[in-house]
């Protein structure tokens, strides 16, 4: 027993001498708070998760912006876990970050980790996702969903009026309970409301994010409407379902071919530009990963220095489609994802 | 004799290592160790702020992992405690929630909401109970059947939309460290006195080592093993107020990742997944370990992966230790 308690004392010495050791690194040096101090800046970012490649894309755009500048970044992936996510928040204010950068994984369970932020005095922004309307303090950078998926539409009825019929048209919708599938339904339902000569929608697919359901969506509607000539998905990691539902009824068929069906998307992953390339897709919405990414570490740094900013930056995106595909690509996040 | 002399000194120095590796208190030195070892390196790991940090990590995991030590002891699992905290949040934040709650503005809101949460893990805890002792089916099923239905009915109830605006008393229960802290604290040393200090704890491992000879002895078996289910809800329903509390939020998918982190806690502090031994001083010991490790490679700045990779070789080595040692001290 002698030998235990020599075993722990050793151990609580150890762990005082490194507690003391990090208390005079704290008080020696810059203070954090003090933004003239510390040119080079340590940035927190904290992602729900990196599962799909447009997160992966994301995050690389932020390290990559924060290198620029010379920033350090500390990071943390919450594997779908808010509870986690907290936990890290906390953890970052802890190491006592000069800013935050957070893909939450919902609207709300974020609302403490913004509080627990803003009690701390350290910046943060919401990258891609906004939080709900709370007490809390915060920036959000978000894709302008609405009027990207209206300018992505419009372009693929322009592509409907060449064809000089009529089409019917689908629309692949995404779960409503996420505000950027709603801004992406709105903005299809404004563009196809201004050409009732063009379109007709005869199908409405709840998709809710899954892609089976997405799948099987289609292929329904292709059963119940074989006439279909218009289908736009209001995200592009769906395409894979629509691909083998049109190959099954013999209808994919690339640009200018007969009996093409105009399609449309939303994001511009790796896929849609592989599609794109090919001939087969007419146009995507991309979000714009990079302004987005550029957009949330100028707006650390513009908290800091003091400067009052919306609460919502909203990243215009471009339409990418079959005439500007070679111009745009080296600003459409999927076209670089597939170069490597 | 010159052989000897070596040998002995070899013996002496061996012998603090083997009382260390011998002793139930093992995993208590690796949490030790792995401070000591990374403190100097890693900034804010011994400061104030982040103890407050590791004890609210810390206290709602015990409360789960404690319920899954009874269940453990008895000789059983329980995979649907994660839905539980689901379910039990999803139902409580119904109840309270300042938008369209049932009880909506009432004073009476947070209690009648964590009783109704309390009593409904109880319950899905009894339906786990009785299943595996009157319809005599293996735990590992039923329980895991009951996580994947437990899950959707509360993804279901929801449509997948988290609820927010609860009442403030309900969540200072989980923001206040002052307040969350003893409760867990209460509840683990309720379990503790139970399994140490009274003749249910005696059932409950006669019941793991040797089901049988504890029937032949005069124990009553089933209703045992379903009390160890109760109780293991009942927790996992406690640890889902202080979850709940903490994010604000009622979440259909609230703790749905952390069940490797309940019942990995429950094993590196040394209960056997097999029944019959198990304490919930060693569960804490488990909990401590692993919140620990997980907060001090998160401040460290690693990545994600090299996260993962780190936590599970860690996991396995600490498995494997105990393995070993159960062997050795066995032989």
């Amino acid at each position: 027993m002698r030998t235990l308690l020599r075993l722990i004392f050793v151990g609580l010495v150890a762990a005082g001498l490194a507690g003391c050791k990090r208390e005079e690194t704290k008080t020696s040096g810059a203070a954090p708070g003090d933004p003239a101090a510390s040119p080079t800046l340590t940035i927190g970012v904290a992602f729900e998760t990196l599962q799909t490649e447009y997160w992966v894309a994301g995050y690389e755009a932020i390290k990559s912006e924060a290198a620029k500048r010379g920033f350090k970044v500390l990071e943390a992936v919450a594997d779908g876990d808010a509870n986690r996510q907290f936990e890290q928040v906390k953890n970052f204010i802890t190491r006592k970050v000069d800013g935050i950068i957070l893909v939450p994984k919902d609207a709300k369970t974020c609302i403490p980790m913004i509080r627990a932020a803003n009690s701390a005095n350290i910046p943060i922004v919401l990258f891609n996702r906004p939080s709900d309307k709370s007490d809390t303090k915060s920036v959000a950078v978000v894709a302008d969903n609405f009027a990207l998926t209206k300018s992505t539409v419009e372009y693929m009825i322009s592509e409907a009026k060449k064809t000089g019929k009529k089409h019917k048209a689908m629309i692949l919708m995404g779960d409503l309970g996420d505000i950027n599938a709603v801004g992406r339904r709105d903005g299809f339902d404004a563009a196809v409301k201004e050409a009732p000569e063009i379109l007709e929608v005869v199908a409405r697919i709840p998709t809710e994010w899954n892609q089976e359901k997405a799948q099987s969506g289609v292929v329904n509607a292709l059963q119940a409407n074989p006439e279909i000539s218009f289908i736009f998905t209001s995200s592009d990691f769906l395409f894979p379902g629509i691909v083998s539902a049109l190959k099954g009824a013999g209808k994919y068929k690339k640009a200018g071919e007969a009996g093409h069906v105009i399609l449309g998307g939303f994001d511009g992953d790796a896929t849609a530009w592989q599609m794109l390339s090919e001939g087969y897709l007419d146009a995507t919405g991309v979000q714009d990963v990079y302004f987005e990414a550029q957009q949330s570490v100028q707006a650390i740094v513009d908290l800091r220095a003091g400067k009052t900013l919306p609460e919502i930056i909203r990243d215009p995106g471009f339409v990418i489609h079959q005439g500007n595909a070679r111009e745009k690509s080296a600003q459409m996040w999927g076209a670089n994802v597939k170069k490597k | 004799m010159n052989h000897q002399a070596p040998y002995i000194n070899r013996r002496s120095l061996a012998q603090p290592v083997l009382t260390a590796l011998r002793s139930e208190y093992l995993v208590l030195f690796l949490c030790l160790l792995l401070f000591s070892a990374l403190a100097p390196f890693t900034e804010g790991l011994a400061s104030g702020n982040n103890f407050k940090n590791l004890l609210g990590n810390l206290a709602p995991l015990l409360v789960v992992a404690v319920g899954q030590t009874l269940v453990l002891i008895v000789g059983g699992i329980d995979l649907s405690v994660t839905s539980t905290i689901a379910l039990t949040s999803v139902v409580g934040a119904f109840a309270m929630n300042g938008d369209d709650g049932w009880l909506k503005g009432s004073p009476a809101a947070t209690p009648v909401a964590v009783m109704t949460m309390l009593g409904l893990g109880s319950l899905v805890g009894l339906g786990n109970g009785v299943a595996v002792t009157k319809l005599k089916m293996p735990a590992f099923i039923v329980t895991l059947t009951t996580m994947m239905f437990l899950s959707g009915l509360a993804i279901w109830m929801t449509k997948s939309k988290p609820l927010y605006n609860l009442p403030s008393s309900f969540t200072a229960l989980g923001s206040q460290l002052w307040l969350a802290l003893p409760i867990a604290a209460a509840l683990a040393g309720l379990a503790h006195l139970l399994l140490t200090r009274s003749l249910f704890g005696r059932w409950l491992r006669a019941v793991g080592f040797n089901s049988r000879t504890a029937n032949v002895s005069g124990v009553p078996v089933d209703a045992v093993i379903i009390a160890a289910y109760v109780a293991c809800g009942l927790l996992a329903a406690a640890a889902s107020v202080l979850y709940t509390a903490r994010l604000e939020t009622g979440s259909p998918v609230l703790g749905q990742r952390i069940l490797l982190d309940v019942i990995g806690a429950t094993v590196i502090g040394g209960t056997s997944l097999f029944g019959g031994k198990g304490k919930v001083l060693w569960t804490l010991f488990g909990v401590l370990f692993l919140s620990l490790l997980d907060n001090a490679l998160n401040l460290l700045g690693l990545s994600h992966f090299t996260i993962m990779m780190v936590k599970g070789g860690v996991i396995l080595l600490a498995a494997l230790l105990d393995t070993a040692r159960t062997r050795w001290l066995a032989a």
